[in-house]
Parts: structure tokens; sequence; C-alpha cells
């Protein structure tokens, strides 16, 4: 059931996920179509989710967005007021602007940190001043796609870095939340990004398209617009019950990103096996997380997530 | 008319149908290696007399473990789907 | 000698891996239903891209462990490219050797001809040489007039005359050789006769079919049951279950399906392997651009870059519920109704593989029809002959 309208107001907005925003041309949405549609939202009773561009949109735009309950997404660096979840790409710069960001606003935030193998492995050190700093550190890994053994083996043992930060921070009373590390400790079921099945996006050019990254890739891959209204074809596919590797898997943390699937697999119900293979080393490091947590008296002995001998479901599910 | 004397084990018939393919397999190869490949030919038959010898002895340990019924101007055949000895 | 003749079950079924070499896509033969749609003289096979692409299976053996392989060669018309062939199979049987591969112990060349050169030095030339690995089929669809509706020439001439002829040396060199016949909407009168014509051939194996694209018109079923069950008359009556087969007929089809335990894939698209002339691997023959009407290709890898495991991933993953509509996976009768991923695929209204076509459902419920008279029929047959009283016999309620 559809639930989210994501509403991007610029072909500049900024990528909060795996993608990339590589167009520089500004294209603000037309009034018209972003008041369509909040509308829209509105009668399907959709939740909004505003993506920002760098620059300060038109005044007409900032009341249309405000006649509605909703949530903006924008890059950390404090021209967007009230921002819930902030945006930074790679540690450095999420290190040099946390700061200017938080000085404009007053909510806790969420944080969303879009980073490549090489920045993550060579600064995940700096993850406890954010996650001491933020309501929440959502980790978006933008290569996943070319990871290798050797990234592999390099991502287990960051994982496991962050996962003694974690610790020390709840020795201290706090209950940091890393995507990435502590959503499995509480997971019972998969928490899927479910673009195309419960949220769409609204592009600036008054069509809608499964994500973001559906737009920036293909403008021609719409599935639907402000007129016709929606028409996600094959609309099962991007529902979990379809997904005969995810259905099934209990990497619960996983977004399973349908841009990611098609980008590898050339099925959006499809993960490759560089995605199965990295959420399944953060479900293992979060195995490892909470029984650490638990020797140490700082998580309920109740939860627990099994020990299973397998990176890839692939291989469980075909018997290779 | 063939007659039905006996009857392998499935691992038996695999152990003779992989012998059965090889020396097909070896004697189509035989039509295409000539002795200017050195190397090859003689790997060519030193395996032919190797796989020569395989098959006959598997033909000899399995008569004598179920003692089939024979006739000096019959053979043995094998049918690979049943697993089942004719003597023809 | 067997009661009631099976079908053939093809070589190492469900062991061996099939490598496909397109080996061409021209074809002296313009069929009406051919499915291929880029036909054309120009993309012939380089003996080097066929070659590399040997080289690369068999110097990867994790990747490809079954216990046997088929290499399949397929055109077009594979035979028109013989002596390319020739040269391939050479090589094959020379590396599979030369690298002790496991698959010397247990491989076949197979073909689908269109029979017309069949007769040729050069064809049989090669058969001579190879003939203890090979499985050829000829296509050859029925009597005369049903043959020459859709198979014809690029002149519109029909081939009957020059596939019939070849006909007795392929059964002498092949007895146990199967033909393929394909049913469109137009053939649907002449299927009984067809049948019973190729038995008259001589040709034991009828493995027939229903094209799976959307051809099929108000009627067809009632027509298609009418043939079938004229054909059960026909085999019952003259006796032809005994030695003949014909695959429309089978005990195992007709029957609900268990949503979990028979929740199997049917198409093998994925456990394949195609290469086309430029080296481009497919997951079957069928996702290559020549035979894809609305879609683009779907390649997972070539000759220079290996396999791309990750675009394996969905045909080797896709089962029958997640790509079937609930109308299937309810159907009473759903045991032995097929598809073909490439045209499922074709035929989606988006590029994936997990959406069932349902095009042929009332051809496959008019099947189960007429093969259920068929069974009632001929076991009741046997059974007034003293010749079986093993089969199931349904309960007898009495209703009154």
């Amino acid at each position: 059931m559809l639930q989210h309208l994501v509403i991007m107001l610029d072909d500049t907005a900024a990528s909060y996920c795996h993608y990339e925003s590589r167009k520089t041309q500004r294209r603000l949405i037309s009034l018209d179509s972003l008041k369509s549609g909040i509308l829209f939202a509105m009668k399907q009773n959709l939740m909004l989710q505003v993506v920002y561009p760098r620059y300060e949109i038109p005044d007409g735009h900032k009341a249309a967005i405000e006649s509605i309950d909703h949530c903006k997404v924008a890059q950390g660096n404090g021209c967007v007021r009230g921002v819930a979840v902030i945006i930074f790409d790679g540690w450095r710069d999420a290190e040099s602007r946390l700061a200017v960001a938080e000085a404009a606003e007053s909510k806790e935030k969420i944080v969303v940190l879009r980073t490549g193998k090489a920045d993550f492995f060579a600064g995940h050190a700096s993850a406890m001043q954010l996650l001491s700093r933020a309501e929440r550190l959502n980790v978006a890994l933008t290569d996943v796609d070319t990871f290798g053994e050797k990234d592999f083996a390099a991502y287990r043992e960051a994982l496991a870095a962050l996962g003694e930060a974690v610790k020390q921070l709840y020795a201290q009373g706090l209950r940091p939340q890393l995507n990435i590390l502590t959503d499995r400790l509480q997971l019972e079921k998969a928490n899927s990004c479910n673009a195309g099945y419960e949220n769409v996006t609204l592009a600036p050019n008054g069509k809608f398209y499964v994500c973001p990254a559906f737009y920036l890739e293909d403008e021609s891959d719409a599935v639907g617009d402000l007129s016709a209204g929606l028409d996600v074809k094959n609309r099962y596919l991007y529902g979990i019950s379809h997904a005969p590797l995810c259905r099934t898997c209990d990497a619960y943390q996983c977004r399973r990103c349908v841009w990611l699937n098609r980008k590898t697999t050339g099925e959006v119900n499809t993960p490759s096996r560089e995605q199965c293979v990295v959420a399944h080393l953060e479900r293992n490091a979060s195995r490892n997380l909470l029984r650490s947590l638990q020797s140490a008296g700082l998580y309920s002995a109740e939860n627990a997530i099994d020990e299973v001998s397998y990176l890839d479901p692939f291989d469980a599910l075909t018997g290779r | 008319m063939k007659k039905l004397v006996g009857k392998v084990t499935v691992e038996e018939k695999d152990e003779i149908l992989a012998l059965f393919e090889r020396r097909n397999g070896l004697s189509e190869l035989a039509k295409i290696v000539t002795a200017e490949n050195d190397a090859l030919y003689e790997k060519l038959v030193s395996d032919i007399g190797v796989t020569s010898t395989k098959f006959q002895r598997w033909w000899d340990d399995m008569s004598s473990k179920y003692q089939w019924e024979k006739e000096d101007s019959k053979k043995w055949e094998i049918d690979f789907d049943t697993c089942e000895i004719f003597l023809l | 000698m067997e009661l009631i003749k099976d079908n053939v079950v093809p070589w190492q079924e469900g062991s061996a891996k099939s490598i496909t070499f397109i080996v061409t896509k021209d074809c002296q033969l313009a069929c009406k239903y051919c499915y291929l749609v880029g036909k054309n003289a120009g993309e012939r096979m380089p003996f080097e891209v066929a070659q590399q692409a040997v080289d690369y299976i068999l110097g990867n053996p994790q990747l490809f462990p079954e216990k046997s392989v088929v290499f399949d060669f397929i055109g077009g018309e594979p035979f028109l490219e013989v002596d390319l062939i020739d040269r391939v199979c050479d090589y094959i049987k020379v590396q599979l050797f030369e690298k002790s591969h496991r698959w010397f112990n247990s491989y076949r060349f197979n073909f689908s001809t269109n029979g017309v050169g069949y007769h040729e030095e050069a064809v049989q030339r090669y058969i001579e040489k190879n003939r203890s690995h090979l499985s050829i089929g000829i296509t050859i669809d029925g009597t005369p007039a049903k043959h020459n509706l859709n198979r014809v020439y690029k002149s519109g001439k029909g081939s009957y005359d020059d596939v019939a002829r070849n006909i007795p040396l392929w059964i002498k060199q092949f007895p146990q050789g199967g033909t393929k016949v394909t049913i469109s909407s137009p053939d649907l009168p002449y299927v009984c006769e067809s049948v019973l014509h190729l038995y008259a051939l001589g040709i034991r194996e009828v493995n027939i079919n229903c094209v799976f694209e959307d051809v099929w018109r108000d009627g067809d079923d009632q027509l298609f049951e009418a043939q079938l069950v004229l054909l059960a008359d026909e085999i019952i009556g003259k006796g032809y279950y005994r030695g003949y087969a014909c695959s429309f007929f089978s005990e195992i089809i007709g029957k609900p399906l268990d949503p979990e335990l028979q929740n199997q894939n049917w198409c093998g698209a994925g456990m394949m392997l195609a290469v086309d002339a430029a080296g481009v691997f497919y997951p079957c023959t069928r996702f290559a651009q020549y035979s894809l009407r609305s879609k683009k290709a779907v390649a997972i890898g070539s000759v220079r870059e290996g396999v791309n495991r990750n675009r394996l991933r969905p045909f080797l993953t896709l089962d029958r519920s997640t790509q079937s509509p609930q109308e299937c996976m309810v159907c009473e009768v759903a045991a032995g109704c097929a598809w073909c991923q490439g045209e499922n695929y074709d035929a989606a209204e988006t590029s994936t593989i997990y959406r069932r076509s349902t095009a042929i459902c009332k051809m496959h419920k008019a099947r189960v029809r007429a093969n259920n008279y068929y069974w009632n029929k001929l076991y009741r047959k046997l059974e007034l002959e003293g010749e079986t009283n093993n089969f199931e016999k349904k309960e007898a309620h009495v209703i009154c």
C-alpha cells in the first residue's frame, strides 16, 4: 500500500541514498505541479517527503510545502530551515558542516552520510562524534556494486570497529542509532525501502518515478503523471513477497534498493551478490554487537540473531 | 533373441557408462589426431589402451561377482536405462 | 515390449549443461511462425569466437559444475555452417581431452535442423565423424499441407518435399530421433492428420507444442480439443501407443500443483548458456536480439569478460509463484502448463522475466481435456483386453 510521496523539488536536489545526483542545471518543479503533488498526497493519505536543492526555493513553493505536514530532506548547508534529514557527502563533509547545520536548526537530526567505500574505510573512526550528536546516522554506501573480496574484508573490520564505538556509547547510557549496525538489533521483519510499492517520487517534470534514482537515470522511465495518475506496471515486483532472495532473508536492516537491484541484475526484485554480502556482513556484525552488549548487561537477553552459514542467500537458495 | 541374465547397481552402471562414453570419445578423437602432434597422439594411444583394459576388467569383475549365464557364441549387453544385463 | 511408449527423456536431462552456439542467423526457410524476428545472412560466427567461448567455458570448470554437457548448434539453420561446426567440434574434443576435462566422458552435439540440406555431403561427412555423440532432430510439421502452410522458402514455396526425402536417411541413422512440431492458429485443423502422417513416415517420437505467443483466436481451443480427441481415437484404435509417442498426451499433466512443493520454474533459461557471433553470452537464445520483438537483448557476459553472475541471479532464483498470476497458482489443471521465459519477457509490460504470459492458457486447458479423454479411453481398453489392472481407478461414487 502506498504510504509516502517523495517530491524532488529540483533536478539538482541532493541525493539521500545510493544514487548520484549528477545534474548541475537547475530545473525547479513548477508551482502548479508542486501544488498538484501535494493535493495528490493529501487525497491518497500519503506522508510527504520533500527533497531540496542547494539553493533557496521561491516563497510560493515554500508556502505550498508548509501547507501540509511533511519531512524536509536537504544537504547540510544551512540554507533550508526545519530540516529533518540532513545529508552529508563523506565523513569530512559531515565533520566540517554538522555544526553549521546544527546551528541553523533546533530539532534533533537524522543524518544521512553518503560515502564510498574508500572514504568509509578511511574515516569511520570519526563515527563516535556523529553518533553522539545525531539522533540517528544512516550510512548510504554509494558504490556497493563495486565491492570485491578485499572490500568485504575491510567492511567486516570497519563494522567491528563501529560496533565497539556503539558499545562505548551504550556504556555511557546513550542509545545511538546506526542503520547498518543497530537497526537489526530490534527489527523483526524486513525494513525495505519499498520504493515503487510503498512510496513513489514526483520529479520536477511533473511525472511520477519509482524513486529519484529512476528519474535521474532515465526520464522516460516514468510510472505515471499528475494528470493521468500513478501507474506502476508490475507493481507486485517491488514488494518483498515477490523477491525470491529477499522474502526469506533475515538481514532485516537491508534497504533492498530496487534501483541497485535493476542496475546490477536487471531485475528490480533481485539483489546482486555484492548487496547481499554487504547486508550479511552488517547482519553478522549486528549479531556480534548484540552478544557483546548482552554479555555486558547493556541489552535485553531476550533478543537473538541466529547464526547463518552463508553471506549470500543465493548460495543457500540455489544450493551453490 | 536377447535374454535377461542379471542386473548391476546404478553405481556399477555409471562406471561402465563412463568407460563406454570415453571409449567412444577416444575413437572419434582418433579420427582427427595425427602422429604429427606427438604429445597428444601419445596421450591418446595410451588412454585407448588404459580405457580398453578398464572396460574389459569391468565385465570380468561383474560377471564374476554376479555369475551371469554365458554362452561361447554370445555376448553380454547392458541397458544403461535399467541397469539390466542381457545375453545375446 | 513396453505396453505404452513414454515420451523420450532428453539425454542426461537435469544433469547436463547446455551450451548453445548461434552459428548463423541465416536460414533457407522463412517459416511463418518463426520467433526469430531478426534473422539475417550477415551474422555468422567466426571460428575465433567459438574458440574463445570454448576456452572460457573449459577454462572455468568451477562455473560449470554439471557432470555432462550438450553443445547445441543452432541458427537460423545450423547446417548452413557445417564446416565451422566441424572445426569447432574438433576443437572441443581436443580441448576436453587435453585438459582431462570430466566432460570428455559425457558430451553430446545437438542439432535441430530444417532437414533441407541433411543429405549433403558435408553434413553426412560430419555425421559419420561424430556419430556416437550426435543428437539430431529434423523439424517436419506433418502432412504436406500442414508443413507447407508455415515452413516455406523465402520465395514462398513449401519445403515439404525437400525435407521428407531426407527423413528415411535420418531415421536410418537416428532411429530414436524425434521431430519437433509447432502449432499455431492456422495449423489447428491439421493436428491429427499431421501426427499420423509423421508416424507413417517412421518417426516414433513427435514432440509437439503450441506457440507461446498471443496468437490464439476465439474458438481455437475447441478446435484444438476436437483435433486431439480425434488423434486420441486414432492412436488408441490403431495401437500406436505401443511404439510411438506424442508429447501432447502425458499422464502427469492436468493436475493442480502445490504452491510450495511444486514451485519450480518451468523454463531452463539461465541454466543454459548461449553465445552469438559477436561472442555475447545469453541465458538462452530467446534473449538474443534476433529473437525479441519488443525488448532489448538480455546479455549475461561475453567471451571476453566471462559470465556476469549477477545478471544470472534473477534467472536462477525465479520460481513459479513469483512470476505467475493468481489464476495460475489456483489453477486445477496447472501441471504441464508450460511457459517460455523469453516470450514472457518479450510480452511483459516492463523489462522483466518475472511476468508469466498466459496467452496459452485456453490451449492448455483444451489439451488437458483431450488428454483426460485419451488416458481414460486407453486404460479402459487395456483393462478390457486384460493387459493391465493396475491403473488408478476413480472412486465409484454413486449420485442418486
